[in-house]
Order: C-alpha cells, then sequence, then structure tokens
C-alpha cells in the first residue's frame, strides 16, 4: 500500500474540501438531502445567514425546549411561528418554505406537490399534482381526497377553530358572510355528503389531483398552501372518537417524525416515521432519531439549560432574558455560538382614527414626529434585543421593502419642533390627554412607559392601560368597539406576516376592508380608499418583482394616513448547545432555527 | 363532643358554599364590566364569530347564571359533560370546568402544580416551627438577656422585610454571586429528591425567616405572660423543680394559640404561597391563580379559589377540634 | 405584627388580647403621663419613631427634596445607559454627582427621586388605608362589643369571613377589574391611588375590630357604664361619651401597628403588578422590575428600594411596640 507524501496528503484534502463546499454551496434543487445555503463560522450572528456546523451525522436526541407548549398541534388550528416550524417535523403540506438561511428560504417548493401550483388565466384556478407513494405513518396512502378533507376541516369552526382561516375566505362556496364566516359549508363534520368531502370548490378528479376554485385573484396561493393546513388528515381517523378536536393530541404524521407520546402543557416526544421516504421530500433530512419537546416555564432556567447544553434549541425563539443577553454579550465564546436573526416582526404603534383627537391627521403626525423610537428600542432590549430602529412598515425580509422615511425624526430620537408645529395645526398647541393600550408582559409595560416619556415632552398625556399578555390581541385591542369605547388613542402593536410576502403582511392589519368586530388586526382601523386600491392591485400581480414594488407603494401610501408609527424591526437574540448541527435561521417564519435540518453531535 | 364537630362540620360547608357563589358571582360579573367576551377567550389567537358562538354553547356560557352555578355544582360531584354537536368532553369528577386558556381541565392543573406548593408550605412550616418557637421560648427564658435582645431584633427584622426581598436577596448572593445553588427551579421530590430539597432552600428559608421571626415574637411573649401566672407560683411553692414548671405547665399553656395560629398560617399558605412563588419563578398554585385573574380565565379562579378556601375552612375545623379537646370550655360557646 | 395580609405571616398576628386588659383608673399621674415616661425611657422606639417623622416630612417635602438634587421621578436618561444591556452606565448602578443613588436600567429615571416619591405614595396610601380601616374597624367592634347577641355573631362572622378570604388574591382581582375606571373629578392616577386606599383599608379592618370588639366587651361592664346608663344616657351617647375615649390607647396602638402591614400589603399589590399607576413610583414596582432579571446585573436597583421599605416597616414596627408597651403597665418587657 502506497503511502501518501505530505504534500499529496494536502492535495487531496484540499480536493476533498473542494468538492464537499462544491456540494453545499450548490443548489441542486428538488433532490432530497442536500442542504443549501453556505457553510458559515462559529462568529456572531452566523446562523442568519449562513448554516453553522454543516454535517450529515445521523443519531441522537434532539432535545427542544420553551416555556410553554404549543398553542396546538393540529396543523388546523395553530397560529404561532415557532409551532409552525415544529409541523414540519410531522405535517407536510402541498408546498413548504425551502430550507435555507438568508432570502433562499423565503422562497416556497412543493413538498406533497410534484411542482408548484400552477394558475389558470385569471388566477382563479390552481391545480396541483402529488407525488406518487406518500404514506402517512400508519402505512395508508395519501390521496388528494386526504388533502381536500385536511383544508375542510378549517371550516368547521367551532371544532377546529385557532388557526389562520384564509382557506375560509377564499374557499367558500358563494363567498364568506358579513363577519367572514361560511354559511354555505360548516366543515366536515356537519358535511351530508358520505364521504364528507363536500366542499365543492375543491376538486380531486384523481387521486393525485388537487384543484381549487377560488372566488378572487389570490397571486399568493402557493404561499398559502404552505400553511400547515394544506396537511392531508386521514378522514377515517378524524371522523372517529380520536379525531376532531382530539386530533391535536396525535395528528397522523405524514413526514419524517411521528407521536409517540404527548402530555399537553408538558412534553411531547416524536420517533422516526418509518413510512417516510427521502426520496420524496424536498429538504427534509431526519438526522436524529429522535426529538423531544419540554416545557420549562422558568425563562431563566430554559437559558441556563441552553448554554451548558442539557437542552439544545429554545423554538419559541423570542430570544433570551435580559441577565442572559448580559452574559453572552460579555462571553466571547457564548457571543459566537449566539444568532441575532431579525423576527419578521414589526413594532408599531396604531393611532387610532376614530378616537378624538386623532380623527385629525395633524394630531396623527404630531405623534409620529414626538414618539422616541429610541427609547423604544431600549425597552426591548437594544440594537440586540430589540431590533433595528423602523422608519417604514414592512421588515426588511418582506419583498417590498425599501428604505424610506416619511417622518424624518432625528434617527429616532424625535423632532419636537416639528410635532409641536403640527400639534399646533390641528388644533392643540398645548398637547392633549389620551389613552395608550398596551400588554401587561414587561417588554410591553417598559414601551408603554417609553412612549408615555416621550411624548410628554410635547405636552401630550399618556394615560396606560394595560392588558393581559395571553389575550392581548385577540380581546383587548381586537375588538374595534372595545377600542372606542375605552378611548384607546394609541395602541403598542406588533406584527409579523402570515407569509414573507407584502399581502401576507399588510393584508390583515391596514385594509380597511379586513376590520373585523372581533379577532381584528386592523387595529388603528385604517381605512384609506388609496391604501385599499393598492392593496387589490399589488395583491393580484402575480410576478414577485412587480409586486414588491406595488407593495412599497402601499407601504408608502399606509405611512401617509399616519395610522401608524413603525417602531423598530424585531430582533431577537437567541442561543443553542454546542451540540446541534446545521443551525440557521429559517427567515421566512419568524426568524426561528429550522428545527427539522438539524443533528446532533453527541447524543 | 361529636355535637361541636358535626356544627362546626356544617359551618365549614356552609362557608364553603358562601365562598363558591361569592366567587362564581364576581368573577361572572368581571367579562361584562370589562367588556370582554368569555367564550373568545378560548377561541384562541384569532377568534372568529362562529368559532365563539358555538364554544359559548359548549361551556353552557349562554345560559343563565344560575344553571351554569347548579352545572358546575352538580360537576364536582359527578362530572360533567361538555358538547356542541361534533364536539364532545367529558370531565370527570371533580369537574371543576376547563381552563379557557389551555383546554386542559382545571382539577388537572391543579393537581399539576399542587406539589410545588405543598413542598415549599410544608418544608418551610417545619423550620419556622421548630425555630420560631424554640427561639421565642429561649429568649423569654433568658429575659433582657444579650441573647435575647439579639434574637427579638432579629425578629423584628424578620417580619420587617418583605419577602420577595429576603428571596432577591438569597437570590442574588448564593445563586448568582457566590455560585453556591446555582440555577434555582422546581424539581420534583419523585424526580430527584436530592435536587428537589437543594433547589427549594432558598424559598424554604426565605419563607421561614419571615414566619419564624412571627412566631418567636408571640412565643416569647405568651411564654412571658405564662410565667407570671399565679399557678406556676402555686406550682413552683409546691416544691416543683423549675424544669418541671416550665415544660409540663408554662409552655403548655403558651405553646397552645402557637399551634393554634400555626394551622391557620399553614392552611392559607397550602393556598398559594404567592409572592414566593412569583419570586422564584416556581409555578405553584399561586401563581396560577394569580395568572388565571389576570387572564379572566374564570374555571381555574373559581377552582382555585374553592380549592385554596377548602384549605383554609379545613384548618380552622382541625384546630377548633383541637382547641376544643384542650379547652372544653370552647365547645360549650 | 407586621406581614402583608391574607398571604404569608398573617393569621399569627392576632395578638392576645389579655395584654390591654387592665388599663383601669390610675390615681396620682394620668395615664397619659406615665405612658410617655415609659416610652421616653424605650430608646429603640423612640428611635423608630424619629425615622417615622423623617418618612413622613420626605412624604410631604418629596417635591422641595428631589429639587436640591435637581432631578424629576418621571424624566428618562437614556443617555445614561447602555443600551446593549441596559445597565446605568458607570458603577453602582449609575451612582455620580447628578444621581446620587444612580439611576434604573432602561430608562435612566433617577433613583434617589423616585425613592423620595415611592415613600409619598407609601405613606399616603398606608395612612389613608389605615384611617379607612380604623373607621369601620372601630365602628364595627364598638357596635358588635356594646350590643351583642346576633348583631356580635354578623359581625363576627363577617370578620371571620374575610380573614378567611384570600385576600391578596381578591384584591388583586378587584384592581385587575376596576382599576382602569375613573372616577368623576379625580385623575386617573388618583383613581387608582384612591381604589388601593379602599380595597386596602377594607380588608384589614377585622384586625382593628376583634381588638375593639374585645375590648368594649370588657368596657360594657364597667361602673361608669352603668351609671351614665341609669341616667338615661342613650346608646348613641355611652358609644361616644363613655367608651370611645376609653379606647383611644388600644385604638392608637394598633393603628400604628397597621401602618406597616398597609405599606407592605401596598408594596406586594405593587410587586405584582396591580399597584399605582406607570409612572409613578412605588417601592414594591421597582422590586418587581429589579426582579425581571435586573437585579443580577445592576442589583443597586434592587437593594436601595428593599432597604428603603425594610427600614420604614421596621422603624413603624419599633414605634408601634414602644406605644404598645408604654401603654400597658403589665407588660413584660
Amino acid at each position: 500500500m502506497l503511502s501518501l507524501t505530505t504534500g499529496q496528503r494536502r492535495v487531496v484534502r484540499a480536493t476533498v474540501a473542494a468538492a464537499v463546499l462544491a456540494v453545499i454551496a450548490g443548489c441542486s434543487s428538488g433532490s432530497g438531502g442536500v442542504v443549501h445555503g453556505k457553510s458559515a463560522g462559529n462568529v456572531f450572528d452566523a446562523g442568519s445567514s449562513g448554516i453553522r456546523d454543516v454535517s450529515t451525522k445521523t443519531g441522537g436526541t434532539l432535545n427542544l425546549i420553551a416555556d410553554s407548549d404549543c398553542d396546538s398541534y393540529d396543523p388546523a388550528r395553530t397560529y404561532y411561528g415557532h409551532c409552525w416550524v415544529m409541523q414540519r417535523l410531522f405535517s407536510r403540506g402541498l408546498m413548504a418554505y425551502r430550507s435555507a438561511p438568508g432570502t433562499a428560504g423565503l422562497d416556497v417548493v412543493p413538498d406533497l406537490a410534484e411542482a408548484a401550483g400552477t394558475a389558470s388565466a385569471d388566477g382563479k384556478t390552481w391545480t396541483y399534482k402529488l407525488r406518487s407513494g406518500l404514506k402517512f405513518e400508519d402505512g395508508t396512502p395519501i390521496t388528494s381526497k386526504e388533502v381536500k378533507y385536511g383544508i375542510e376541516r378549517v371550516f368547521a369552526q367551532s371544532v377546529i377553530n385557532g388557526g389562520p382561516v384564509y382557506v375560509i375566505t377564499y374557499l367558500c362556496p358563494g363567498g364568506t358572510n358579513a363577519s367572514g364566516g361560511c354559511d354555505s359549508y360548516r366543515g366536515p363534520y356537519a358535511d351530508r355528503s358520505a364521504d364528507h368531502l363536500g366542499l365543492s370548490t375543491v376538486e380531486t378528479p384523481d387521486d393525485s389531483t388537487i384543484v381549487f376554485h377560488l372566488n378572487a385573484k389570490v397571486g399568493d396561493w402557493n404561499y398559502i398552501m404552505t400553511l400547515p393546513a394544506s396537511t392531508p388528515v386521514p378522514i377515517a381517523y378524524d371522523q372517529s372518537s380520536k379525531g376532531g378536536a382530539k386530533y391535536e393530541f396525535h395528528p397522523i404524521s405524514d413526514g419524517p417524525y411521528k407521536f409517540q407520546s404527548y402530555s399537553p402543557g408538558k412534553s411531547l416526544t416524536l420517533v422516526r416515521n418509518s413510512y417516510w421516504q427521502a426520496s420524496s421530500d424536498p429538504f427534509r433530512k431526519a438526522l436524529v432519531d429522535k426529538v423531544v419537546f419540554t416545557v420549562d416555564s422558568n425563562d431563566q432556567d430554559v437559558d441556563n439549560r441552553l448554554i451548558s447544553n442539557i437542552a439544545d434549541i429554545d423554538i419559541a425563539g423570542v430570544g433570551v432574558q435580559v441577565s442572559t443577553q448580559s452574559k453572552i454579550l460579555t462571553n466571547p465564546q457564548l457571543k459566537a455560538r449566539a444568532d441575532n436573526p431579525f423576527t419578521g416582526y414589526t413594532r408599531y404603534l396604531a393611532v387610532e382614527s376614530h378616537v378624538a383627537p386623532f380623527d385629525n391627521i395633524n394630531c396623527r403626525i404630531a405623534v409620529e414626529y414626538a414618539a422616541s423610537k429610541v427609547d423604544w428600542q431600549t425597552a426591548r432590549g437594544g440594537p440586540i434585543g430589540g431590533g433595528d430602529i423602523a422608519t417604514s412598515m414592512l421588515p426588511p425580509s418582506v419583498k417590498g421593502h425599501e428604505d424610506f422615511d416619511a417622518y424624518p425624526d432625528n434617527n429616532g430620537q424625535g423632532d419636537l419642533e416639528k410635532a409641536k408645529a403640527y400639534l399646533a395645526k390641528c388644533g392643540k398647541p398645548n398637547g392633549f390627554t389620551t389613552h395608550l393600550a398596551t400588554s401587561s408582559s414587561a417588554k410591553g409595560k417598559a414601551v408603554a412607559a417609553a412612549v408615555q416619556n416621550s411624548l410628554k415632552r410635547v405636552g401630550i398625556n399618556v394615560i396606560i392601560d394595560e392588558g393581559d399578555a395571553s389575550t392581548y390581541y385577540s380581546e383587548f385591542i381586537g375588538a374595534p368597539s372595545v377600542v372606542r369605547k375605552k378611548d384607546f388613542g394609541l395602541m403598542v402593536a406588533g406584527w409579523g406576516a402570515d407569509w414573507p410576502t407584502g399581502y401576507g403582511f399588510f393584508s390583515s392589519i391596514v385594509d380597511g376592508r379586513k376590520i373585523l368586530s372581533q379577532g381584528n388586526s386592523n387595529y388603528q382601523e385604517t381605512n384609506d380608499p388609496k391604501v385599499n386600491e393598492l392593496i387589490d392591485k399589488a395583491s393580484s400581480t402575480t410576478d414577485a418583482d412587480a409586486a414588491g414594488k406595488l407593495w412599497a407603494d402601499v407601504d408608502r401610501a399606509v405611512m401617509a394616513t399616519a395610522t401608524v408609527v413603525p417602531m423598530t424591526y424585531d430582533k431577537a437574540l437567541v442561543i443553542s448547545s454546542e451540540n446541534v448541527t446545521n443551525r440557521f435561521i429559517l427567515q421566512s417564519i419568524g426568524g426561528i432555527y429550522d428545527f427539522q435540518a438539524l443533528g446532533k453531535t453527541a447524543p | 363532643m361529636i355535637t361541636f364537630i358535626v356544627r362546626r362540620l356544617m359551618l365549614g360547608v356552609l362557608l364553603l358554599w358562601i365562598v363558591s357563589i361569592l366567587t362564581f358571582s364576581i368573577f361572572f360579573i368581571i367579562p361584562k364590566a370589562t367588556h370582554t367576551s368569555t367564550a373568545a377567550l378560548f377561541a384562541g389567537k384569532a377568534p372568529t364569530p362562529a368559532a365563539i358562538h358555538d364554544i359559548e354553547i359548549k361551556f353552557g356560557l349562554d345560559k343563565p347564571i344560575t344553571t351554569q352555578y347548579l352545572d358546575f355544582v352538580r360537576g364536582i360531584f359527578v362530572g360533567r359533560h361538555f358538547d356542541n354537536g361534533p364536539d364532545k368532553t367529558y370531565c370527570p369528577p371533580p369537574c371543576l370546568g376547563y381552563s379557557f386558556v389551555n383546554n386542559v381541565p382545571v382539577w388537572t392543573e391543579i393537581t399539576n402544580d399542587l406539589p410545588v406548593t405543598v413542598s415549599m408550605a410544608v418544608g418551610a412550616a417545619v423550620l419556622w416551627l421548630v425555630t420560631g418557637t424554640a427561639v421565642g421560648v429561649l429568649s423569654a427564658l433568658r429575659r433582657r438577656s444579650f441573647l435575647d435582645r439579639i434574637a427579638m431584633g432579629i425578629a423584628l427584622a424578620g417580619v420587617s422585610l418583605p419577602i420577595y426581598f429576603t428571596g432577591l436577596v438569597l437570590l442574588t448572593l448564593f445563586s448568582y454571586k457566590w455560585n453556591l445553588l446555582p440555577n434555582v427551579h422546581y424539581v420534583g421530590i419523585t424526580d430527584n429528591p436530592v435536587s428537589w430539597a437543594r433547589n427549594l432552600l432558598l424559598p424554604w428559608v426565605s419563607l421561614a425567616f419571615l414566619y419564624a421571626a412571627l412566631y418567636a415574637r408571640l412565643t416569647r411573649a405568651g411564654m412571658l405572660e405564662t410565667l407570671g401566672e399565679d399557678y406556676l407560683r402555686t406550682a413552683r411553692a409546691k416544691g416543683l423543680s423549675e424544669r418541671r414548671v416550665i415544660v409540663r405547665h408554662a409552655l403548655r399553656a403558651a405553646l397552645t394559640p402557637i399551634v393554634t395560629i400555626f394551622g391557620l398560617d399553614l392552611g392559607q399558605l397550602l393556598g398559594g404561597a404567592i409572592l414566593t412563588e412569583y419570586t422564584f419563578g416556581f409555578v405553584g398554585i399561586g401563581k396560577l391563580s394569580v395568572d388565571a385573574i389576570f387572564r379572566q380565565d374564570l374555571p381555574v379562579i373559581l377552582g382555585v379559589t374553592l380549592f385554596a378556601a377548602f384549605f383554609i375552612v379545613m384548618a380552622n375545623l382541625v384546630v377548633d377540634v383541637l382547641y376544643a379537646f384542650v379547652d372544653p370550655r370552647v365547645r360549650y360557646s | 405584627m407586621t406581614a402583608p395580609l391574607g398571604v404569608e405571616g398573617s393569621a399569627s398576628t392576632a395578638q392576645p388580647e389579655a395584654v390591654l386588659e387592665g388599663m383601669g383608673s390610675v390615681s396620682g399621674r394620668s395615664l397619659g403621663q406615665i405612658a410617655w415616661l415609659r416610652l421616653k425611657r424605650d430608646k429603640a422606639a423612640l428611635a423608630g419613631g424619629a425615622v417615622v417623622v423623617l418618612l413622613l416630612l420626605v412624604a410631604v417635602f418629596a417635591g422641595p427634596i428631589t429639587s436640591l438634587e435637581g432631578q424629576n421621578p418621571n424624566t428618562f436618561h437614556s443617555d445614561l445607559i447602555d443600551p446593549n444591556y441596559g445597565t446605568p452606565r458607570g458603577s453602582f448602578g449609575g451612582i455620580s454627582s447628578g444621581h446620587i443613588l444612580g439611576v434604573e436600567p432602561v430608562n435612566g429615571r433617577d433613583l434617589f427621586a423616585r425613592i423620595v416619591y415611592g415613600a409619598q405614595v407609601s405613606m399616603i396610601i398606608a395612612f389613608l388605608a389605615t384611617g379607612v380601616s380604623v373607621v369601620i374597624g372601630v365602628v364595627a367592634g364598638m357596635v358588635a362589643g356594646y350590643f351583642g347577641g346576633w348583631v356580635d355573631s354578623v359581625v363576627s362572622r363577617m370578620m371571620d369571613l374575610l380573614l378567611a378570604f384570600p385576600l391578596l388574591l381578591f384584591a388583586i382581582a378587584l384592581v385587575a377589574v376596576l382599576g382602569d375606571d375613573k372616577a368623576p373629578g379625580l385623575s386617573a392616577d388618583n383613581t387608582r391611588v384612591a381604589l388601593l386606599v379602599v380595597i386596602i383599608g377594607f380588608f384589614s379592618w377585622p384586625y382593628i375590630g376583634r381588638i375593639i370588639r374585645g375590648q368594649t366587651l370588657s368596657l360594657r361592664e364597667k361602673e361608669y357604664v352603668e351609671a351614665a346608663r341609669s341616667q338615661g344616657a342613650g346608646h348613641v351617647r355611652i358609644l361616644f361619651r363613655e367608651l370611645l375615649p376609653n379606647l383611644v390607647g388600644p385604638i392608637l396602638v394598633y393603628a400604628t401597628l397597621i401602618v406597616p402591614t398597609n405599606i407592605l400589603f401596598e408594596a406586594a399589590l405593587s410587586f405584582l403588578g396591580v399597584g399605582v399607576r406607570i409612572p409613578r413610583p412605588s417601592w414594591g414596582g421597582m422590586l418587581s422590575d429589579a426582579a425581571q432579571g435586573y437585579f443580577q446585573i445592576d442589583p443597586v436597583f434592587m437593594v436601595v428600594p428593599g432597604l428603603a421599605l425594610f427600614v420604614t416597616v421596621m422603624a413603624f414596627n419599633l414605634f408601634g411596640d414602644g406605644l404598645r408597651d408604654a401603654l400597658d403597665p403589665r407588660s413584660n418587657r
């Protein structure tokens, strides 16, 4: 056996390394098992643009942790970004986000579908063809009928509630009623047809084809099909006593892992799904053998476990505690391990134009100039723990984001002269009193105090009303009639797009036609004809880049109404254990690590 | 004696019943006062009107308040069925309802968090009863001595310190600065008894310090009063040793009221040591109840309040009965 | 005896009422004179009293005192904060010539000014609440003790019920529900203060009520009461002319002893987030902010308000204890 000389060995090593890098850096689409994106070194925030610790090593148990359980594991009933990332472990829908860091991760790729859905000429009919040989965790085959059934379940809002309802909006035969519900189809439990597939707007001509007949032109339908609701659900199982409202305790998997045991509010264990095949999967590699998720309500304890490698990842992804942030930033090893992604949220102040004196646009503009974005940023954790100062509504991760500032205010400090000038214009030269709604969380109170302090500088007296954090958005500021009754002229708000396009960001929060009487997300009741018109134009444009430019116009139009004051583009400081591989941030769903891509170095 | 116990028992049941009615009505009124829809709280992040309506039916929130109350009481004894057609759930007895926030039976939530509260309360109780009374007795016996003054000085400081301050200071020193008890969080006794005790050390000390100080002062005052009684003078005159005088007569008389109060304090603590739990981040009944109040999670609030009242009433009952044994005059009051 | 009501450390505050017996008439020096002499000899009590007076002065003159330092309690000084950590620049929490106790984390508000105004908040709420408790407690106690019979039963049961309730929980719930309402004529800020005063006062009155009832029970058998009755005096006259003046002693003592309990009650409510409205400073609220995690990286922020609470409560306790011992000729100190 010939032994290589040192020089030859070096050449061999370099060649091998180059080959590996070529494989990694290259983007061969569709084939299972290749990780997209460039490899990243061990530096601060490397995971936002690259993949840390690239590895193909299999085996081990992934230890996930968070201070609370997911709202639901039923793919049709969950509405938290990090829970959608959890779904990637056991729920595959028609489409999914590419598993890659940076902007590549914003693209959607076909998951159960063979190719991205194709739209008809009028943009209202979308057709998908499923891959062949797909099976559930019990070996039963997956057909287009199970996909249709999964979508039908969303219509049964009395049982299957809690998740996004876009499929109801666009697939309700004859259109939705005034409160957004569907009277013509009430879900598969009230379904009169024998096979429970009575939703007429969804066709399944054969076992591998599914056709959607939307009631409007929706350019983003492929994005909507990445929402977990497009996950197939076995019909007989769901119609049995184990299904329906109970389905969330053991959803039937079509992904690489399946439920082994689940104790709600406490822990979840996933093991390998033997019926999943890597060859049918666009990106999943399923490196680890087991995934164990534990709930630990003590936030400080969660951080400690991550740092001491007892737990691997905090799935909530909202960032570490104050003292942990200090620890991380002062310790070079910890800092190199940490990432600082954008979460995709824009934090802003909603200004209710139906509450006096904010019915006068000049009073609203005064707030745009007087509020201190810097103090808000510090209250939320500074540039690292809180985020970047925002001057427009669309966050950086969404196509269409442009850097413009409609109300330049000394880099976020506030322009008091201009503010006072506008106050005079709206007839309140000495200021006025108003109420500010905020959540009772620590950050909620801190930013409210910051707003109160900064507006005091121009004579605006702010009375702070706190609502409990868990029901703040759905209840406290989610009913416009209550908001007006309680005189909430200002509201602390934050929004992350349900999918990373201008439509996913703007449609619920500034569209005047989407103001709901309950569960409303257009908190400040923006209803501007120009904004609405531009939204319609942008949402029916199918070319992504052209749409992006139109969404930037929407942004400008929204800022012109002065009904929102963008404050920060939210960021989180996150850290994980040292034993995970292939760690990177998925920008499309809340700036969270892509759990399904992770592997372990040590068991 | 039996009639006394029976009377007290009936009084206790009556008290619990009144508490349940009061709590039910107060927290039924709260959503109306704050303009929130109880069913909407149950519907998750994006409640649609259809979902809210059907949830109302499922949990009977559309029925009149008296019917809701009776259903609730019945549920405690025989369980309860919740359904709105396709969605059926059975809640086994004792059914205190379902948490609005995470769709888990209230009883399950209480039993999950109870071990934390019991661990904290019982451990601290043992600690403070022993230390507090011992210090109080010794101080009384060595009245005006140096030991007495120091002990009473510390005791006075103890009752003047808010428990969250004591807890925070102990955490800063022992957990963060000196790293002796790092990462204090709750560990179940069945998971790891040593870790359980180690993690509960700081909460025990914080709680016990406050109560021990209280008890030391009480015991000392009680002892001093008893020591001055005439019948002790008689006992001494009879020729009994000082030791017998103290142990047999003085101590018993002085400690009886202490034991009474101990029962009440422990009973109350079992309903949740709110401030301690918040300080150390332990999720016990206290934190459960406060969080439920902030979220207007009515079923949990009701359940915990009844639970806490139950403990207090039981404690009162036990104490009253014990007292009746010791002092027959009480039976006839 | 002092401890947060309804929560850790309450039931044991029931004092052996016997301590106050025997306050009958004395010849020679008046009772007041004797009490004053005894008080003067108690150095600890005098020290406590001096601190109490100092605190009252600070509370009343909060404005002028803070303008000596030249700072405002609510103004942010963001330039003094390191935005990456939220902590004050410089050591010891940012102590400097302009900010003699440093600044708060995140917002840079002057800590000394906030402590001073925090004293104002504590004193105002505690004193007013004590006033409320005293008024209700004295009236209820006198009526119960004097009339006896079913009146006494009802009032006593009410007191028992209130003492059996998880008071802190109910206080939290009441503030959570009513806290955002605004009373006519008062600012939103002051409405909250008024609400806190009423709630704290209402939950404290049984303590005074019990004592006064006991005192009234023994006083009503006195000769001068009989004499007045035989002269045809009505009930009201007897209550206000004969009994009330003789109750001044215990009222004073127990009012003084209740004040620190109320201070801690308000601090506990603020600690849990239902105290005075932002941005009004409260020592309990500051400890709550510190407990969020800042106490590990800026311990001064935790220590200063904690010490303020401790010193205040201790001072009232010392003075109250001294007052009680001074007014009781049989006390065993």
